[in-house]
C-alpha cells in the first residue's frame, strides 16, 4: 500500500493526516494509530468540492495549515480522487478496471501550480465527472445503488421480516452493515430500478377537490403540476390566464376567482355541480369564457378522422348518395341529456391520454409501415377460417449431442450399477414361474387369506389414514410469542450460516467491500462459528419457555431440529478445518 | 353420476425377482401363483364395481413390454375363449383366462434367454399412457347429444417387484409429466424389493398413493383398500399414502442416483460433477466458476452460484429421513 500523496487535514473538527494510497484513502487522527476513515478506491464514487474559498470537501475534510499549500494539496487530492471516480464509473460500465497508477505518477504532490492536471491521461473524463459531482447537492454516493443508504432503508421498510433480522443482528453489532447486504444486492438493485421508473400521465380527469377547513373556508393547494394539468385539460383556462395575468389580475387572485367562478364549476367532473348556479356568484371576467354545455346531437369537438379503412363507412359514401342511409344521429353516449357533456369530456380526456401514450414512441404514427403490406391490410383479411384444416406440424425434438446421451445410457446399462443382487439362476427362475402359472385356475378357486394377516394390514392402513386426518384437523396451537421466538432464532441462525458459508468458499465474482485476503476470511469465519455455537443454547431456552407455557416440548424441539442440524454441520466442518491447518485451502479433499 | 373409471394395470414379471420373493427366508413369502390369484380377484372386483369400468393389463418382462388384456377389444367372440362354464361369471372368466394365457405365451417367448435383461417397466408405463387416448380417438366423439355423458377417470396401477433402474430416470420423469397433463393418477404397490425412488416420485407427483407391502400374505387386503377406489372418490374414501417421498434424481451424464448435484440454470439438467458445457442445451459455463466449484466440492455442498448459465447446486433436497407428518 504505497502512499501516493498526503496532506494534513481536519475531519470532524479534529486534526490528522489524510493519505491517499494506491488502494485506499484514509485519514488518521493525530496521535492515533488506526485510521478512523478508511475508504477503498472502489467505494469512492462522487466528489463534492465547493469553491476554492470555502475549502469543504467530502467527507468534510478541511485542509489546514499553511493555507497556500493547503489549496494545492486539495487540488492534488481532488485530481486523484476524480480519476478514481471516473475509473470506478468505467468499471461499472465496461467492467475493466484500470489502475490509476499512471496518472498518479504524473502528478507530483510537490508542485505548486494547478496546471499539473494537464498531463493526466484521461482528458475528457475528469471534467465531466467533476461537473456532475458539483451539481449533485449531497455527498451521498447516488451512483452506487449498493451502498446507498436510502435504498437500503426502502428495502427494509418494504420487507418487514428483513427489517426484523436487520434490527436483531446489525443493531446489536453481530454483523456489520456491509456484511448484511453482501448477498442481498439483488434486492437493492431491484429497488433502484423500480425507483427510476417514470410514471406516466394520470388517468383521472383533473378535478381538484376543495378541502373544507375549519371556519367554513375551502382550501385548494395549487401546485405547478396542478396548474400544468389544468391548462392541458381545459385550454379555456389557459386562454383566460394568458389574457388576464399579469395585466388585470395577479396570479393568486386569478386562481382565487377561478375556483369561485361558474367556469370552474362547469369543469367539475360530476353532474351535480352544474346545478349549483344559485350558489356561485357571477364573475365578470370568467363568465366570458363560459361555453354552452356540450349536449347537442353531435359532440362539439368532432372525432378524429383516423378510421381504419376496413370499417370506415364513409369510404363508399359517394356510391350511396341517393339510396343510402342517413347518418345515425341517435348514437349518443348515455341516455340522459344532462349526462352528455360529462361523458363527452371523459371521452376527450381518454383520447388525449391515449394519444400522448402512443406518441411518446417518437413517431406520431400508430402503425409501422412495412414494405409491401402497408397498414397490414392483407394480414387483416387473411382469416383462419379460409384455410384448409391441417393438423399442426409438430416441433421436431432436436437433441444436442445425441451421441453422448445414448452412449451414456449404453454404458450404464452394460455395467450393473445397482446394488449387487443376489445371484439368481435365471433359467431356473423362469421355469418356476411357468410352472406356477400352469395351475392358475385351481389356485384361484382355492384363494383364501388368513384373517390375522388381513386384520394387521387393515389396522396399519387405517392408522396411516387416521394420522393424516389428525394432522389436518389439528391447528397450529403454538402461541404467538413462542412462535415468534422460534422464528427469530431461526432467521438469525440462517443469517450466520449464510455469512459463514459465503466466507468459507472461494468467491465467485468480484465482491465489492467484502473480506478479500485469506486471513480476513478466516477471521470472519471464526467469528461466525462463535455465534453459531451459541445457537443450541438459544434453542434450549425456547424449548424451556415453551414448556413453562404449557406446550409439549417435543413439538418445539422437532420444529427447531432442522436449524440445529444445519448449525451442527457447519460447526463440524469448522472443527475439522481447524484441526487440519495444512488443509485450510479449499482444494483439499476430506476422507 | 359417478364417472366410469379406467384402470391400467402394469405387472412386473421379472422371473428372478419373483423367485426371490417366493423364497421362504423372507418375512412373508409371496409366490407368483398366489400373487396372480390375488391380482385376478382384484381385477374382477374392479370390473364388478361398475358396469362401465374398463380395464387394460400390461406386462413388463425382461427386455420387452406388451399389452396382455384390454377390455376394449375383448368384445368379439374368439375361438381361443374358454368354454362356457355354469359355475363362473363369464366376463370374469374371460379376463382371467386371457391374462393368464398371454402371460404364459410371453414367458414361453423368452425361454431361450440365458441372462436377464432389465425389466421394461418404463415401456409398459408409456404404453399404458398411450392407451389412455383410445377412448378419445379422433373417430369417436366423447360426448354425443342423447347419450349419457360418461367421462372417464383414468388411473394406472404399477405392481413392482424389481429395484430402480437408474437409466430409466429421464423416461420415467417424462412419463410422469405426461401423466400430469393427462390427469392420470399413478398408484404404486411395492410388492417386494427395496424402495424405488422414481416410483415414489411418480405416485407423489400425480396424486396417487404409494404402498410398500408390510404383510405380503394380505396382499388382496391392500389392493382392495388402497387401490380399488377410483380417484374421483378418494376425497370421500381416504386411501393410505406414504408421506416420506425420496426426491433424489439421477444425473444425466452417468445415470447414477445422486443426493447432491449441479444443475444447469438454463435447462435444469442435473450433473454429478461440474461440466464445462451442458450436454443438453450446449450452454457454456465460465471456467472460473467451474474451478471454484470444483475446488470447493469435497464432501460438502457448495453454497454459491452465479446466474447466466453457470451450474449451481440445487436447493436442499430432502433426504429419506425427513418425513412430512407429525407423529
Amino acid at each position: 500500500m504505497s502512499t501516493v500523496c498526503t496532506a494534513r487535514a481536519s475531519y470532524k473538527k479534529s486534526q490528522g493526516l489524510l493519505e491517499l494510497t494506491s488502494t485506499h484513502l484514509q485519514w488518521t487522527q493525530d496521535r492515533k494509530e488506526l485510521p478512523a476513515v478508511h475508504v477503498a478506491h472502489t467505494e469512492v464514487s462522487s466528489l463534492f468540492s465547493s469553491k476554492e474559498g470555502a475549502a469543504q470537501q467530502w467527507p468534510q475534510f478541511h485542509f489546514h495549515f499553511p493555507p497556500p499549500l493547503a489549496l494545492t494539496e486539495r487540488e492534488t487530492f481532488k485530481a486523484q480522487l476524480t480519476t478514481i471516480i471516473s475509473n470506478n464509473r468505467a468499471v461499472r460500465e465496461t467492467g475493466v478496471l484500470q489502475p490509476p497508477q499512471t496518472s498518479i505518477q504524473a502528478a507530483t504532490p510537490s508542485s505548486n501550480d494547478t496546471t499539473h492536471r494537464a498531463p493526466l491521461p484521461t482528458p475528457s473524463r475528469p471534467s465531466t465527472s467533476r461537473a456532475e459531482s458539483v451539481s449533485s447537492n449531497q455527498g451521498t454516493p447516488a451512483n452506487d445503488p449498493i451502498n446507498d443508504f436510502h435504498l437500503r432503508k426502502k428495502v427494509l421498510v418494504k420487507t418487514p421480516e428483513l427489517a426484523v433480522l436487520h434490527r436483531e443482528l446489525v443493531r446489536t453489532g453481530h454483523i456489520t452493515e456491509t456484511e448484511f447486504w453482501e448477498g442481498r444486492e439483488h434486492l437493492l438493485l431491484a429497488q433502484a430500478a423500480s425507483d427510476s421508473q417514470k410514471k406516466g400521465r394520470p388517468g383521472q380527469l383533473v378535478d381538484p377537490r376543495p378541502q373544507a377547513v375549519e371556519g367554513g373556508e375551502v382550501k385548494i393547494v395549487i401546485t405547478p403540476q396542478l396548474v400544468h394539468d389544468i391548462f392541458d385539460e381545459y385550454p379555456v383556462v389557459a386562454k383566460a390566464y394568458d389574457e388576464n395575468v399579469p395585466g388585470k389580475l395577479s396570479e393568486a387572485e386569478f386562481w382565487k376567482r377561478y375556483f369561485q367562478s361558474k367556469l370552474f364549476h362547469s369543469h367539475r367532473a360530476s353532474i351535480r355541480s352544474t346545478a349549483t348556479q344559485h350558489v356561485v356568484k357571477d364573475d365578470t371576467i370568467f363568465d366570458k369564457y363560459l361555453e354552452k354545455p356540450d349536449d347537442e346531437l353531435e359532440p362539439r369537438k368532432p372525432r378524429d378522422d383516423d378510421v381504419d379503412m376496413f370499417i370506415d363507412l364513409e369510404a363508399t359514401r359517394e356510391d350511396h348518395e341517393e339510396t343510402g342511409n342517413e347518418n345515425d344521429v341517435t348514437m349518443q353516449a348515455g341516455k340522459q341529456r344532462g349526462a352528455l357533456p360529462l361523458i363527452r369530456k371523459f371521452n376527450e380526456h381518454s383520447e388525449r391520454l391515449l394519444k400522448s401514450a402512443i406518441s411518446t414512441d417518437g413517431t406520431g404514427k400508430r402503425r409501422k409501415v412495412d414494405t409491401g403490406d402497408s397498414h397490414g391490410y392483407y394480414s387483416q383479411i387473411d382469416l383462419a377460417d379460409l384455410h384448409n384444416l391441417e393438423s399442426p406440424a409438430g416441433i421436431l425434438l432436436e437433441m444436442q449431442d445425441r451421441q453422448r446421451y445414448f452412449e451414456a445410457r449404453a454404458g450404464a446399462a452394460a455395467s450393473v450399477e445397482q446394488a449387487p443382487r443376489p445371484a439368481v439362476d435365471f433359467p431356473a427362475a423362469l421355469l418356476q414361474m411357468r410352472r406356477d402359472l400352469e395351475g392358475w385356475q385351481v389356485h384361484l378357486a382355492q384363494l383364501k387369506t388368513e384373517r390375522k394377516a388381513t386384520e394387521a394390514a387393515l389396522v396399519s392402513m387405517t392408522q396411516n389414514v387416521a394420522t393424516r386426518l389428525d394432522v389436518h384437523k389439528r391447528k397450529a396451537d403454538i402461541p404467538e410469542e413462542i412462535f415468534r421466538q422460534m422464528r427469530t432464532c431461526q432467521m438469525a441462525a440462517n443469517e450466520f450460516l449464510r455469512q459463514f458459508w459465503s466466507v468459507i468458499y472461494p468467491p465467485i465474482g468480484e465482491t465489492v467491500g467484502g473480506p478479500s485476503t485469506l486471513a480476513q476470511r478466516t477471521a470472519k469465519a471464526a467469528r461466525m462459528a462463535g455465534y453459531l455455537t451459541k445457537t443450541p443454547e438459544k434453542v434450549m431456552a425456547i424449548v424451556n419457555a415453551a414448556e413453562t407455557a404449557g406446550l409439549d416440548r417435543g413439538r418445539v424441539q422437532t420444529g427447531m431440529q432442522p436449524t440445529l442440524d444445519a448449525v451442527n454441520k457447519a460447526l463440524e466442518f469448522w472443527e475439522t478445518r481447524k484441526a487440519a491447518p495444512g488443509s485450510g485451502a479449499p482444494g483439499a479433499r476430506r476422507p | 353420476m359417478n364417472p366410469s373409471s379406467h384402470l391400467s394395470l402394469i405387472i412386473d414379471l421379472s422371473p428372478s425377482q419373483w423367485h426371490l420373493s417366493a423364497q421362504s427366508n423372507n418375512s412373508y413369502p409371496l409366490s407368483f401363483q398366489t400373487f396372480l390369484s390375488h391380482v385376478l380377484t382384484f381385477v374382477n372386483s374392479h370390473l364388478a364395481f361398475k358396469h362401465e369400468n374398463t380395464l387394460a393389463v400390461f406386462g413388463a418382462l425382461p427386455g420387452r413390454s406388451m399389452m396382455l388384456y384390454s377390455s376394449l377389444d375383448a368384445t368379439s367372440a374368439n375361438s381361443n375363449d374358454p368354454p362356457a362354464d355354469a359355475n363362473s361369471y363369464r366376463p370374469f372368466k374371460l379376463v382371467n383366462s386371457v391374462v393368464a394365457n398371454n402371460i404364459q405365451k410371453e414367458l414361453d417367448a423368452i425361454e431361450r434367454l440365458t441372462e436377464e435383461p432389465p425389466v421394461a417397466l418404463v415401456g409398459a408405463l408409456t404404453k399404458a399412457l398411450c392407451c389412455k387416448y383410445q377412448p378419445f380417438g379422433p373417430s369417436t366423439t366423447r360426448k354425443r347429444g342423447n347419450e349419457a355423458t360418461t367421462s372417464v377417470d383414468p388411473r394406472i396401477l404399477i405392481l413392482s417387484v424389481s429395484p430402480d433402474l437408474s437409466a430409466s430416470y429421464i423416461p420415467v420423469m417424462n412419463s410422469i409429466f405426461s401423466a400430469q397433463k393427462l390427469k392420470v393418477t399413478i398408484d404404486v404397490c411395492k410388492v417386494f424389493g427395496e424402495e424405488t425412488v422414481f416410483l415414489q416420485q411418480a405416485a407423489h407427483l400425480t396424486g396417487g398413493s404409494y404402498i410398500y407391502l408390510g404383510r405380503r400374505d394380505a396382499f388382496l387386503q391392500y389392493l382392495t383398500m388402497s387401490f380399488l377406489p377410483p380417484p374421483s372418490m378418494r376425497h370421500i374414501i381416504a386411501v393410505p399414502q406414504q408421506d416420506k417421498v425420496d426426491f433424489r434424481a439421477a444425473c444425466f451424464c452417468h445415470k447414477n442416483i445422486v443426493d447432491i448435484g449441479f444443475v444447469c440454470s438454463v435447462c435444469l439438467s442435473i450433473f454429478c460433477s461440474p461440466v464445462p458445457v451442458c450436454s443438453t442445451c450446449r450452454t457454456k459455463f465460465p471456467m472460473k466458476t467451474l474451478q471454484h466449484l470444483n475446488a470447493s466440492r469435497p464432501s460438502i455442498p457448495p453454497a454459491n452460484g452465479v446466474s447466466n448459465g453457470a451450474p449451481r447446486p440445487p436447493s436442499a433436497r430432502p433426504n429419506p429421513g425427513m418425513s412430512a407428518s407429525l407423529r
